[in-house]
């Protein structure tokens, strides 16, 4: 177990520099993409515009530019924004990051509970009209895109029924939870709702069909044939197997959206997490906070890769070998 | 009887007037207090007012940091004046070389620290110590300039801004007279801060004030403050007024839809952003009291780039000139109320403006509709049919659909054309460098300042053209020596009589439009989209609405 534990640690180092250094090197790569410019001013003069260059350190070779911002990153740890001067890269990574828990547990739970419920049902009546509406349903969420579903919330909840059904809805934003837990829960569930929807869908299709195959089962079978109750075969044998494919895609999405996965519907909501964060640095072309912001999502991918890994070689031994 | 009567008629009206006298000052003080809430979807960078360089920030400069000058703090045209700030007053010698300051005595920095010749002398020498992006060309006429602009780390300026403690004077050396030099002390570069102030760019951390407001605190991913400073007393009514809100903060992060919904609500109450087109019916049928349309002093043009084909060809140029539907743009842009179809480069009231247009049906001084005959013609005459063109836009959406509409008119008149976008942030600096050839671009120019040189000097003058250089404004390389030395002897006759040399720049205003160096769209109007609440609206021609002259209460 602790070879393992020690060649998943060293593969995720791996995997973090490849990262770092392929978004370091795709960024001077893009044409017109020196910062220089852009930090000197419109219209600066030759000479500032080089002492700007030697000041940010872009006058130096890739691989010292590249050593130099690691080490503001992780070691000295004052790396600081091209666009907002002045202002730490860290800082903005770890303020954003409750904002971004906050609402991926949230709707984390509500798709979860909301799945199993639609896939159960589904599972069960397999065949039936219900298990038709359910899954439609469960299409209908998949198809439609956060983004314009976010926008059509807020149209109705901040613009043409804020006057009168939804003028408890707050402004678009987020309120921490130690200022207000009711005002943090207010600013969030339209949030929750809308990032859950895609994944209640999603995650209601994958456990239907692993309830329908697992009902085919022998042990199933066996479990019908000592006489038990269909609930309890049902939530005790049938149910409890087919979680371990929704538990290992939940891994891998939860990863990806604390992450900064979420990324849009943080910027449709104006939640300031990691996504949005993440968002604003691209569109800024601002590489310390894109550098920051990916290596943060690629440290919560592999993290979640190595959990679901662990929860596999405890569940199955022949991993653990490989 | 009679005459008691009027006795009364008059006493009573006299009453009126007192009381309400009285209540319309109660009422201007019953004004002040509140937060006005601003919004943006970005930060605009650092908050260095030395060094900041975004209409968003130089905003909120007009209601906290003082020059020795200043802008007028006044609606309209006024707007342009220059009055004393800092100084009481000021007087030039030498010819036009030499400016001498008094500067005000008692006036505190929002740290409480006492404001004197040496804070002014340091701030004139950090204006090259931070490196501000004008510190090569609105000051570099200041003696000692060139010396600090090659080693910034030991600026001293000296000889150049000398300050006298005794007499309380700051004196300003310039290597040449500079008529335009007033201006240049009233913009934010050429803020007075504590001679304490860092020597490098403060960045996220606000540094002291001296006007009506102090930056509290400033997160670019969230918010920035502002609190009224409380060791300011109102000097000059001019130059510094006194606001009314108690607090203006400004948000960042909302779609800029999401912004005009939560103005409508009264949750916020202004943006930063031009209202999407989807949107402007609402606002001006719905909203039209709380909408706010001003004039600019600017233009919308697309610089071709004359020293690569196929607008290395004059001919090929002015084809493009003549086939553009200037009227299409202004649709394009959301209506003929928000622009106007244009052919110069000097905006309409500017100094220097004489209306003139060559590219359409009938020349003479309005536009009126295109001549595609006459362009093809001029292609055809040109030798440069087929060539294949790639118009390069900003993504967002208004500069997107006017490089489209571009392309498409480059096709119409024999061209092989195709537009491109690219981010926003950098499309501005990618068309400057000559190395990524981009033959035709959208952009615009805001003035910094009202003299007719900020914009044909500075956008097609030779000292502005760089090649290879990302900081490179004369985006079309237009390079005439003719007309460069006529600039040259505008800005001098500029120090001995403005009227001629406005008359001389309108002539060069001419001749560059008929070289055609671009091809000018047309000149925009701002609209501001207020909340409800929101009162006493003063648009500024040179910084645009003065947010703290507003009250919410």
């Amino acid at each position: 177990m602790i070879r393992f534990l020690a060649r998943r640690f060293v593969s995720t180092l791996f995997v973090l520099f490849s990262i770092s250094v392929l978004a370091f090197l795709i960024f001077f790569a893009t044409p017109g993409v020196d910062p220089a410019a852009r930090i000197a001013g419109r219209n600066a003069d030759q000479a500032t515009l080089l002492a700007v260059r030697h000041d940010f350190g872009l006058d130096k070779p890739l691989p010292v530019r590249y050593g130099l911002m690691m080490k503001k990153l992780f070691v000295t740890r004052d790396l600081t924004s091209y666009v907002n001067r002045g202002a730490k890269v860290i800082p903005q990574v770890t303020q954003a990051a409750p904002v971004t828990l906050s609402l991926v547990f949230g709707a984390a739970i509500i798709w979860v509970l909301a799945s199993i419920g639609m896939g159960m049902l589904a599972g069960v009546f397999r065949g039936k009209p219900i298990d038709t509406v359910v899954m439609v349903v469960g299409l209908i969420g998949i198809s439609m895109p956060v983004f314009w579903l976010g926008e059509v919330v807020n149209l109705f909840t901040q613009s043409r029924l804020h006057g009168s059904v939804f003028s408890w809805v707050p402004p678009l934003g987020y309120v921490p939870f130690s200022h207000s837990p009711f005002g943090w829960f207010k600013s969030l569930i339209f949030p929750w709702l809308t990032l859950s929807i895609l994944y209640i869908g999603i995650y209601a299709r994958v456990l239907r069909s692993a309830i329908v195959e697992a009902q085919e089962e022998d042990y199933v079978r066996t479990a019908r044939a000592k006489g038990l109750t269909e609930r309890r075969v049902l939530f005790r044998h049938a149910l409890r197997t087919s979680l371990i494919g929704f538990v290992s895609l939940f891994g891998l999405d939860f990863g990806a959206l604390v992450g900064g996965g979420a990324l849009l519907t943080e910027v449709v909501f104006n939640l300031h997490g990691v996504g949005k964060l993440t968002y604003d640095s691209l569109q800024n072309l601002d590489l310390p906070v894109i550098l920051a912001t990916v290596i943060y999502a690629a440290f919560f991918v592999v993290v979640a890769n190595a959990v679901v890994d662990l929860v596999y070689a405890w569940l199955d031994p022949r991993v653990r070998r490989v | 009887m009679k005459d008691r009567k009027a006795l009364v008629a008059v006493l009573l009206v006299a009453a009126a007037a007192v009381f309400a006298a009285g209540s319309s000052s109660a009422r201007t003080n019953d004004h002040r207090g509140g937060t006005l809430k601003l919004l943006a979807k970005a930060a605009g960078g650092t908050l260095d007012p030395q060094v900041n360089y975004t209409l968003e920030y130089w905003q909120l400069y007009q209601a906290s940091y003082d020059g020795l000058l200043a802008f007028k703090k006044a609606g309209g045209n006024a707007a342009f004046d220059v009055v004393p700030d800092l100084a009481s007053g000021y007087k030039i010698k030498n010819g036009g070389k030499t400016w001498v300051f008094n500067l005000r005595k008692g006036i505190k920095f929002s740290n409480g620290q006492r404001l004197t010749t040496k804070d002014v002398v340091a701030s004139f020498q950090r204006i090259f110590k931070v490196k501000s992006p004008t510190s090569g060309s609105f000051y570099a006429g200041i003696i000692g300039a060139s010396k600090c602009l090659k080693t910034p780390a030991t600026c001293t300026l000296a000889g150049g801004v000398i300050g006298n403690a005794k007499n309380n004077t700051v004196t300003i050396n310039l290597t040449a007279p500079d008529p335009e030099f007033k201006y240049k002390l009233a913009v934010p570069h050429a803020s007075i801060v504590p001679a304490s102030s860092p020597p490098n760019d403060a960045g996220t951390k606000p540094l002291p004030t001296t006007g009506a407001y102090y930056f509290a605190s400033y997160d670019p991913n969230k918010a920035l403050v502002m609190k009224r400073n409380p060791y300011f007393k109102e000097w000059s009514h001019a130059a510094m007024p006194a606001g009314y809100p108690d607090q203006i903060t400004q948000s960042y992060g909302l779609t800029v839809e999401s912004q005009i919904t939560a103005i409508e609500n009264g949750q916020a109450d202004w943006t930063l952003e031009a209202p999407p087109a989807d949107r402007l019916n609402e606002l001006g049928t719905k909203y039209a009291e709380q909408t706010h349309v001003e004039t600019l002093t600017a233009f919308w043009y697309a610089p071709m780039n004359v020293n690569i084909p196929p607008f290395n060809s004059l001919k090929a140029r002015q084809a493009v000139n003549y086939a553009i539907d200037r009227n299409a743009l202004v649709k394009i842009f959301g209506g003929p109320k928000l622009a106007v179809p244009s052919c110069q480069v000097l905006p309409p009231g500017f100094p220097g403006n004489k209306p003139y247009c060559p590219y359409t049906k009938n020349p003479g001084t309005k536009w009126s509709a295109p001549d595609v005959a006459k362009a093809k013609k001029l292609v055809q005459e040109s030798g440069q049919k087929g060539a294949k063109v790639v118009v390069i836009s900003p993504d967002d959406e208004v500069q997107k659909a006017v490089g489209v509409y571009l392309a498409s008119v480059l096709n119409q008149i024999g061209f092989k054309a195709s537009s491109k976008t690219i981010s926003g942030n950098i499309a501005f600096t990618y068309a400057q460098n000559t190395k990524n050839k981009v033959q035709i671009n959208v952009q615009q120019w805001y003035q910094d300042y009202p003299a007719a040189s900020d914009f044909l000097n500075v956008l097609f003058g030779c000292d502005s053209f760089h090649p290879g250089s990302d900081s490179s404004i004369n985006m079309a390389g237009f390079c005439n020596k003719p007309i460069d030395k006529q600039m040259h002897r505008a800005l001098k006759l500029e120090q001995t009589n403005f009227p001629a040399a406005n008359a001389l720049w309108a002539k060069i205003d001419h001749q560059v439009t008929d070289q055609a160096p671009m091809a000018t769209l047309f000149t925009p109007r701002h609209i501001d989209f207020v909340s409800k609440r929101v009162g006493n609206f003063v648009f500024s021609k040179q910084f645009y609405w003065l947010v703290d002259q507003s009250w919410v209460q």
